[in-house]
């Protein structure tokens, strides 16, 4: 239901694209367990690392930021992420809350 | 996602239109849909369960499927009688969530333009002011006046349509007295009952950011609901 917050978003990837920003846009295709935001949420990041809007509590958000960055620079186009509490990473960039998500990231060119 | 798609998505919000967006997560190509419209030959052979996706705006990955749909769907509409303080908070709360609010007031005075920059007023009295706007069941009404001149009208206009809300502010005694006047008119007592009087959930304030925040919050768990 929570709409507006995404195209608010949308609008703000399209502000970046105009000043020549690469934009990746990153949403949530998938959970499960206690995640803590709904399917369809969604984050834009440019080539610099900054980033609006969110798909988790800020849970694995900087491990999207550098997959973005490196998406950008190996000129893929898209990349599906996933990430789960019982990762060994955990410590680094796991859900605390003890969900998994599934993270569609996509650039927009 | 291409730029040409991302400004459409854009565009065709700004016109409100209701629409899904479509992504195969193996190819990232993604396109638009509209029940009624045609399919490409991407998504094609899972017509059915996209339409019913979209019927019931589910967003997700489709079973058995590498499709992720999503739909764009208009915020809840928000009719507020009355362009006093406490509409102004809930105009201000009601930016970052999932509400579009209007607002009708016979009294220009309240109605000013300073007091409610870019937001939708109708400054005419009830009767009038709902022939101008298009409400349905996914409407809600907030009255805020407790003058029943122009709440009453309003609370009646909103029973009969089905408003998924009706909230009231006013006393117990005040909406006692509504209530009558109500079942009067023949309204039956379920619908009555489906006022919520006194408006809002207890947070115990009583200024008019703390009430706006009680209604505010009364909208979203009762929109969460449906």
């Amino acid at each position: 239901m929570r709409n507006l917050l995404n195209e608010k978003i949308l609008e703000e990837a399209n502000t970046w694209i105009k000043s020549k920003e690469k934009v990746v846009l990153a949403t949530v295709i998938q959970t499960w367990g206690s995640s803590p935001l709904q399917t369809g949420s969604k984050m834009i990041i440019n080539e610099k690392g900054n980033f609006s809007g969110s798909v988790s509590g800020g849970c694995v958000e900087t491990s999207v930021i550098k997959e973005s960055i490196n998406l950008i620079k190996s000129k893929k186009n898209f990349k599906k992420l996933e990430f789960e509490v019982s990762n060994e990473n955990a410590w680094n960039i796991g859900l605390a809350c003890g969900g998994k998500i599934q993270i569609f990231i996509e650039q927009i060119n | 996602m291409k730029i040409e798609l991302l400004e459409e998505i854009i565009k065709k919000r700004s016109l409100k239109k209701e629409f899904a967006l479509l992504t195969n997560l193996e190819t990232s190509y993604s396109e638009i849909f509209e029940i009624g419209e045609p399919l490409s030959k991407e998504f094609e052979n899972n017509k059915n369960e996209i339409i019913n996706h979209c019927k019931l705006k589910k967003n997700g990955i489709i079973e058995k499927t590498q499709i992720f749909i999503q739909n764009y769907t208009n915020p809840i509409n928000v009719v507020v009688i009355g362009a006093v303080h406490i509409t102004q908070y809930l105009v201000e709360f009601a930016k970052n969530l999932n509400f579009e609010i209007t607002i009708i007031d016979p009294r220009s005075y309240f109605t000013s333009e300073n007091r409610f920059k870019d937001i939708k007023i109708i400054n005419d009295w009830p009767s009038e002011a709902f022939k101008k706007i298009v409400t349905n069941s996914n409407t809600a009404l907030v009255a805020l006046t407790h003058d029943p001149k122009i709440d009453d009208p309003s609370l009646q206009y909103a029973l009969k349509n089905k408003f998924f809300y009706i909230g009231a502010l006013g006393s117990k005694k005040t909406h006692i007295n509504r209530c009558e006047r109500l079942r009067e008119l023949g309204f039956a007592e379920k619908e009555i009952s489906s006022i919520h009087s006194p408006i809002g959930i207890k947070l115990g304030g009583k200024s008019a950011s703390e009430i706006a925040l009680s209604i505010i919050s009364q909208l979203v768990s009762e929109s969460n609901k449906s």
